[in-house]
């Protein structure tokens, strides 16, 4: 279990993330969500290990910081995409941690070549990433994380950007990386999508983690509005399944609005 | 479903080292006095009826040092600006590109003004040393010892610009430097000897090695910082190895046989555009493709003109650069 203990990160004079304690639930899947600027991202790379911090974050009772012992895999929100580099080498070099870099083993080249297939790749393996449209780069990225056999995933808002069916097909390739017992823990602007899939909500409102919880009862509570300055709205459809939207009549008002 | 192939074939590598071999071989038999094949051959194993005593001293002597000497610098330019290129992510780095040119050239200036007439004791020296402190200059003025590449590469031109500017001022104060100065800057291998080569292999070996071991770890520097350290990497710690040994064999080589330019950007781009890799892994290849390219393009400033010698850095452009759009715009490489 990972877990974290008084954490608090600085950005020289800026405080980013105050404070915070809880715990992430093992072969689960953890949204973090809150307002831009909130400190997810700055948390992401806390929990893989390259920010600097005060507190602690323990992974199986080891600290985290700089801890090459563990195996993470790192989706960001931005990747540098390496020009030339063909969709095979990108996603080979998440084997580079399992065989030692550059150490292709034949039952590597066949995994890899499984989870092409499984992330619709297959068939592209000799074009340039860079050439792939941004669904199929996030894929991409995907297959990677896959080709790690990662203990621990986190992504960085892993579906902006994308229209809402690549939307779908990203997040059933991290289902699937969490079917095979690998913790998630990603950021979302998408809270319908995060309580979709999520089954741990945390809400990050100015670097506090304000709310932790199974996605049901996080996305109904009054933290979550209050982390959106009240101008969402949550509505439950016959299926059952939560929607959250803006709301669109307190945002052109601005001002808030009132019981009638 | 098959296993997709591997990232590099090996037998590429093995095939560039054929291509060196039998290329530097072509050059020490090729001048105005033509030396046959097997005479080289069966001397250089050891056999009986090799070279005659003049035949001898002409291969042993003189060609065979300046062959390995162009070898040399030629797989170190090639495989400085290969891994410059990936430790800044920019395909237009140059193993010149943190002063370590700009450097050389300054301490190459001050010894050809300061010894009149025996330069070739004091240069190499000097431009050694001046390469090495403009690169460190270079790190040291970026602050935080190459937290961010960019700010590296900024500080380096600053310095590179300085440094210029300082040799500029000191030719125009000793016009008599300046047709030595010239001729440095536009590269030469005529002063080859065994105690060039010996010297110089010595560095340039050590560097290469050092970026061939690093050379599987170095792809990961081609993903951002974080994504690197979760493959395993400290992308901090392989970014100042790889940067020191690229300085070093840079700096060696220019100090051995002046500023040689474009076979940094074109051999790595060249084998890249070829096999269609952008791996590091091709690095060795790169070594070894440069190596021959600058023994080919030493043999062209040799003979070309004969007896008069063209400055090499003249053949490296000149052919160099219609090559490398050639393999541009059969759009082999790509740079989106």
């Amino acid at each position: 279990m990972i877990s974290i203990k008084d954490l608090t990160v600085r950005y020289g004079n800026r405080e980013i993330l105050h404070d915070i304690s809880m715990d992430i639930v093992d072969g689960a899947w953890t949204c973090l969500v809150g307002p831009n600027g909130a400190g997810k991202t700055t948390l992401l790379k806390a929990l893989l290990g390259t920010c600097e911090y005060a507190g602690s974050i323990t992974d199986n009772n080891e600290e985290v910081f700089r801890n090459h012992n563990r195996n993470v895999a790192f989706v960001p929100q931005n990747p540098h995409i390496p020009a030339g580099m063909t969709v095979a080498e990108y996603v080979m070099l998440g084997r580079s941690k399992r065989d030692g870099w550059g150490n292709e083993t034949l039952v590597s080249r066949t995994f890899i070549a499984d989870i092409l297939q499984q992330t619709q790749l297959y068939g592209m393996q000799d074009q340039h990433v860079s050439q792939l449209s941004g669904g199929e780069t996030q894929r991409a990225l995907i297959a990677r994380a896959l080709a790690q056999e990662p203990t621990l995933i986190l992504l960085d808002e892993p579906t902006s950007a994308l229209d809402l069916h690549h939307q779908i097909s990203v997040l059933n390739d991290i289902e699937i990386l969490k079917e095979r017992g690998v913790t998630v823990v990603s950021t979302m602007h998408d809270i319908t999508l995060a309580a979709m899939y999520a089954q741990y909500i945390s809400i990050i409102h100015d670097g506090r983690v304000t709310l932790t919880g199974p996605s049901e009862m996080v996305i109904h509570s009054p933290q979550l509005r209050d982390a959106f300055d009240n101008r969402i709205n949550v509505f439950t459809l016959e299926s059952g399944r939560p929607v959250i939207v803006a709301d669109k009549a307190i945002s052109e008002r601005g001002i808030p609005q009132t019981e009638a | 479903m098959s296993p997709i192939s591997r990232i590099w074939n090996w037998r590429i590598t093995a095939g560039a080292a054929v291509l060196l071999i039998a290329i530097a071989l072509l050059a020490v038999s090729i001048g105005p006095i033509p030396i046959s094949f097997s005479s080289i051959l069966r001397t250089l194993c050891g056999l009986n009826h090799g070279l005659s005593g003049e035949q001898r001293t002409l291969v042993l002597d003189l060609r065979l040092p300046r062959v390995i000497l162009a070898a040399l610098v030629g797989a170190a330019l090639s495989c400085s600006g290969a891994v410059y290129q990936t430790v800044f992510r920019n395909p237009l780095a140059d193993p010149y590109l943190l002063g370590a040119a700009s450097g050389a050239g300054l301490g190459a200036t001050l010894a050809i003004t300061a010894s009149h007439g025996n330069v070739y004791g004091l240069l190499p020296i000097f431009s050694f040393v001046g390469g090495i402190l403009a690169v460190l200059t270079s790190f040291f003025i970026s602050g935080r010892f190459f937290a961010e590449p960019n700010t590296l590469l900024l500080s380096g031109i600053a310095v590179g610009s300085f440094a210029t500017a300082v040799q500029t001022f000191i030719q125009q104060r000793h016009s008599d430097a300046l047709r030595p100065v010239y001729s440095w800057i536009l590269g030469e291998l005529t002063a080859a000897s065994w105690q060039v080569v010996s010297w110089s292999a010595f560095y340039i070996l050590l560097a290469i090695s050092t970026m061939v071991f690093i050379s599987k770890k170095l792809d990961g520097l081609m993903l951002s910082d974080e994504e690197a350290f979760s493959l395993g990497i400290n992308p901090h710690r392989l970014r100042i190895i790889a940067v020191l040994a690229a300085t070093l064999a840079t700096a060696t080589a220019v100090s051995a046989s002046g500023l040689i330019g474009f076979v940094g950007i074109v051999v790595p781009h060249l084998v890249r555009g070829i096999t269609h890799r952008v791996t590091n892994r091709s690095l060795l290849t790169i070594a070894l493709v440069g190596a021959a390219f600058l023994v080919l393009a030493d043999l062209g400033a040799r003979t070309l003109l004969s007896p008069a010698e063209l400055p090499i850095g003249v053949i490296t452009a000149f052919v160099g650069a219609p090559f490398f759009l050639f393999v541009l715009r059969n759009k082999r490489v790509s740079y989106s």
